[in-house]
């Protein structure tokens, strides 16, 4: 049920019988209430902010609690090209993006199978897929270094974006095949029976049904691949810089503005991609309950 | 004495008032019915009943004491819902027992009580089965088992059968209503079925609009409706307007002679309403007192009697007569309408044409 | 004649066709994930039992394992490394299913509640130490409050999270980005569920104690297990995150084992594979006993 569209209120609301909005919560739950809304508040806004506030600063010791000086240097040094911070931002995203869509390509199918079809063997293939969220990547990462060194894979954009593809798959897989279980296969039947061929049955009734949830599970992806650290590292072999290579020398040091202003950078598309999906990851219960289901 | 009282109940959601001043007393043992088209109110005065929503006005009362201020669970007004709601996670025993597990009750005493109830609803020997492997019959039965074996103080059931195929239903309502007899547990059920209502209840409280229409006894729905909405949701179409002086009644097609028990009193414009199978059909010339001419517009022929549909004056009326009636269509006919069926009902036609949709 | 021939073929071919549709589906993610990650861990097995023709190793031993169980800073770091990962997996569900019952309810202000809750759940987790960092140090924005209100005179006053050997920051990098994941998925549980089994419960005499442990838990557990098998192997494995707010000695397994493999000296490289298999070994132990336990306690 969504709140915003309203519905006149008549007489046949049979099923606004159950939201009760005159309810009125005991004393406790109340507060219990209050004080869960403002530790979020406070444990999800204190961080960011402190980001924001202290890539802003020039000089900020303590015990103040707010910089004696301000200034823009953070900025002008991420804006830098010996800052590497452009560079990591742009391989970042060529990544991000080759590894979301390698994804939907080998994971759309697969998870359309799992979430749809019943076939001997389903677990096995289940298992085989979700390994790689469950066994700790270390080892294989370090195994397939040593492959892609033989392959001339090190070093490339191409071979950062294999090994990304090894948590990304099963985490889009796992959100897909939720995604398609929860659409069923009733209505592409009845569009069969109308005369669609496939390819429009995929167009005109699969396509606009799994969208949403597709959208959430590329996002999802592109973070993944987005936030990867040890894996970039390690294929990428310091030559292959993308943005949380760039930060995290930084993290370690003392410059602590310049380290804010790179994690803002690093972090806004997340905020963005958030701004998209967060109806879908409150509403559609499918996105998330995917991850319920292993 | 009264188990249930329902006091000037209103309940208010928004600007939508879905219950308005309901009264209502519910004897001990007394199986009542809220019957009404979906929207009604009847599953908001349930709910209200168990305190699951507190009411905008008015009160609840058991056994004459005040429940508004008692929490849910404290109230002993114990729920079946139309979707079984088995608790997933447990088995069969576990269900019927989580009521007496709630109150601490001890675990023979609760393996004895579940082995009893499963018996009494005819499901012995299922006690480790999960929810899922029971047919929905089967699952329903477990729904009222775990519901009676608690010993509800009053024991609600929200259209507990509207899930279940017709044949299902019919064993399911006479499983009901003897286990209610033989407990002899005060209970209140919700239904949009009038036939159902009709054969489970005591008495039936039929509402409109969050309002209670008229209540008592199923037959007076038939024999003596209140309004024209009233008499339309048990399938009585059949109205005539006239001018009543005292115990006649002048319509366009002559003078109707009425029973003198008529709950409209007064004079002045009045319908009257006789069912479908009380209209009697007469042969020309008879001597029979309070018949009118109708027009035949169609003629169904059922197996056991025989649909007319008939102009009668201006209004059409439906008739079920004899299978060896048989009349042509267009054909003139005289039907009987017998004194004692003859009732005067309120017209309410006007007050929500679209929410009379007995469905 | 002719004609039952080719239907009959037709109807093979379809049948074959059919046969094949599943596994050509899942061929390309399932070769992937084999190749990759099963190719990258048999190399790495290989290694850990001596195989390295590179360095001219060639002789199947068990003696890296040997070298790395009955070492006793190699049983520090993977009782540091548990310690931290189960802290943090078991907080994090904690919380999650205690923010998930507030959320779920609707009152004002719910909905921006409800976005905040989310914000955590697509930052990296690298930019989420970047914040705990600035706020935890014993010059962070905490220790300064600390001072402005009295508490503490100087920096040193204020307890080390950082760098400390109980991982305090570290476990408070992965709460904070990890409660909103499984809140989110109890969230989703709770609203499929729906209040019915609740009003079920209530009616049939169940206090809200009773109606969370014996309905409301039981429902959510299957969620609840799944993300925390995911958290717990996550964390178990992090590396970054550790290595940036932990102590240098001793340090989580995963950075043992990188800085290992990262030598020169590439004679270390069997070893820190050896200790990369034990930790996804033991991993995988600890998650299968968990969900036995689990699975037990649900019942």
């Amino acid at each position: 049920m969504t709140v915003d569209t309203k519905e006149p209120a008549g007489p046949a609301a049979e099923s606004q019988e159950y939201v009760d909005v005159t309810e009125r919560p005991t004393v406790t739950a109340k507060w219990v209430r209050r004080l869960a809304v403002a530790s979020i508040a406070v444990a999800v806004g204190l961080p960011m902010l402190s980001l924001v506030v202290w890539s802003f600063a020039f000089r900020w010791n303590f015990p103040n609690l707010l910089p004696s000086e301000w200034g823009t240097q953070a900025w002008a040094y991420v804006a830098d090209d010996s800052s590497r911070v452009v560079e990591g931002l742009w391989n970042s995203t060529k990544v991000a993006v080759l590894v979301t869509l390698l994804a939907i390509i080998v994971g759309l199918p697969a998870s359309r199978a799992l979430g749809q079809h019943e076939f001997k063997g389903k677990s096995a293939v289940e298992w085989v897929l979700m390994m790689p969220i469950i066994v700790p990547a270390l080892v294989a990462t370090m195994g397939i270094h040593q492959i892609f060194i033989r392959l001339r894979l090190t070093e490339t954009l191409f071979g950062v974006a294999l090994v990304h593809l090894i948590p990304a798959i099963p985490y889009f897989v796992l959100v897909m095949a939720s995604v398609f279980a929860n659409y069923g296969t009733a209505l592409e039947e009845t569009a069969r029976t109308l005369g669609a061929n496939k390819f429009r049955v995929f167009r005109y009734v699969t396509f606009p049904a799994i969208s949403s949830g597709l959208l959430v599970a590329s996002m999802f992806t592109f973070l993944i691949s987005w936030g990867q650290y040890v894996t970039t590292l390690l294929i990428g072999g310091g030559t292959f810089v993308t943005l949380p290579l760039v930060l995290f020398p930084f993290l370690s040091g003392a410059n602590h503005a310049t380290a804010a202003a790179i994690s803002l950078v690093f972090v806004a598309p997340a905020i963005i991609v958030l701004v998209f999906t967060s109806r879908q990851l409150g509403r559609e219960s499918s996105v998330m309950g995917g991850f319920g289901r292993i | 004495m009264t188990a249930v009282a329902l006091s000037h109940l209103s309940k208010r959601f928004g600007n939508h008032l879905a219950v308005r001043d309901l009264n209502l007393e519910i004897e001990s043992g007394e199986m009542v019915a809220f019957l009404g088209p979906s929207g009604c109110g009847k599953t908001t005065t349930l709910r209200m009943i168990t305190g699951l929503i507190q009411p905008t006005s008015g009160d609840v009362l058991f056994d004459g004491e005040s429940v508004v201020g008692i929490p849910t669970e404290r109230r002993g007004a114990v729920m079946v819902f139309q979707k079984h709601l088995l608790f997933p996670t447990m088995n069969v025993a576990q269900n019927v027992g989580f009521g007496l597990k709630m109150a601490g009750v001890d675990k023979a005493e609760t393996a004895r009580r579940v082995t009893e109830m499963l018996e009494l609803v005819e499901l012995p020997d299922l006690e480790s089965r999960k929810a899922h492997e029971l047919s929905g019959g089967q699952q329903q039965r477990v729904a009222l088992a775990r519901a009676l074996v608690v010993r509800p103080q009053v024991l609600l059931l929200d259209e507990p059968l509207a899930n279940l195929d017709a044949n299902l239903r019919i064993t399911m309502r006479q499983l009901i209503r003897s286990i209610q007899h033989e407990m002899g547990i005060t209970a209140i059920f919700v239904t949009h079925d009038q036939e159902e209502a009709v054969m489970l209840a005591d008495r039936v409280a039929l509402m409109f609009d969050g309002v209670v229409q008229q209540v008592g006894e199923p037959d007076t729905f038939y024999r003596r409706p209140s309004t024209t909405r009233v008499a339309q949701f048990f399938r009585n179409s059949n109205f005539l307007h006239g001018v009543r002086s005292g115990n006649v009644v002048s319509t366009p097609v002559g003078d109707i002679e009425v029973d003198p028990v008529q709950v409209a009193d007064g004079s002045g414009d009045v319908i009257l309403s006789v069912r479908p199978e009380e209209v009697k059909p007469v042969l020309a010339g008879s001597d029979a007192a309070n018949t009118v001419p109708a027009t035949v517009e169609s003629v169904i022929y059922m197996g056991t009697h025989t649909q007319v549909v008939a102009k009668i004056g201006n209004s059409v009326w439906n008739v079920q007569t004899a299978a060896a009636f048989n009349p042509r269509e267009g054909e003139e006919v005289l039907f009987e309408l017998p004194k004692e069926h003859v009732w005067i009902v309120k017209d309410d036609s006007n007050s929500q044409p679209d929410a009379v949709k007995a469905s | 004649m002719a004609r039952t021939t080719e239907l009959t073929d037709l109807a093979e071919r379809e049948s074959l066709r059919s046969r094949l549709k599943i596994p050509l589906m899942l061929a390309p993610a399932v070769g992937i994930v084999v190749l990759l990650f099963g190719g990258g861990i048999l190399v790495g097995l290989g290694q850990s039992l001596g195989y390295f023709p590179a360095i001219g190793l060639n002789e199947f031993t068990f003696e890296y394992y040997g070298s790395v169980l009955t070492d006793s800073n190699f049983l520090r770091s993977l009782w540091l490394t548990f310690r931290i990962a189960a802290t943090a997996t078991v907080l994090s569900s904690v919380l999650a299913v205690g923010f998930a019952l507030v959320l779920r309810q609707k009152f004002a202000g719910s909905r921006l509640a409800t976005f905040l809750f989310q914000i955590p759940l697509p930052v990296p987790h690298l930019v989420a130490a970047s914040g705990i960092i600035l706020l935890v140090t014993q010059s962070g924005l905490t220790a300064r409050l600390a001072y402005a209100l009295g508490i503490i005179d100087v920096p040193g006053d204020f307890p080390a999270m950082v760098f400390d050997e109980a991982g305090i920051a570290i476990i408070l990098t992965f709460l904070w980005k990890e409660v909103p994941f499984v809140g989110l998925v109890v969230l989703a549980v709770l609203q499929s569920v729906g209040p019915q089994y609740e009003e079920q419960a209530r009616t049939l005499g169940a206090n809200g104690r009773q109606r969370f442990f014996n309905v409301l838990l039981p429902l959510i557990m299957p969620g609840i297990m799944s993300t925390s098998i995911i958290i717990f192997a996550f964390t178990f494995a992090n590396y970054e995150i550790p290595l940036l707010l932990g102590t240098r000695f001793p340090s989580t397994l995963p950075v043992v084992a990188y800085r290992l493999y990262q030598d020169p000296d590439l004679a270390l490289r069997p070893e820190a594979m050896a200790i990369s298999i034990v930790l996804a070994i033991v991993a995988l132990l600890l998650l299968i006993a968990y969900r036995r336990l689990a699975r037990y306690a649900v019942r």
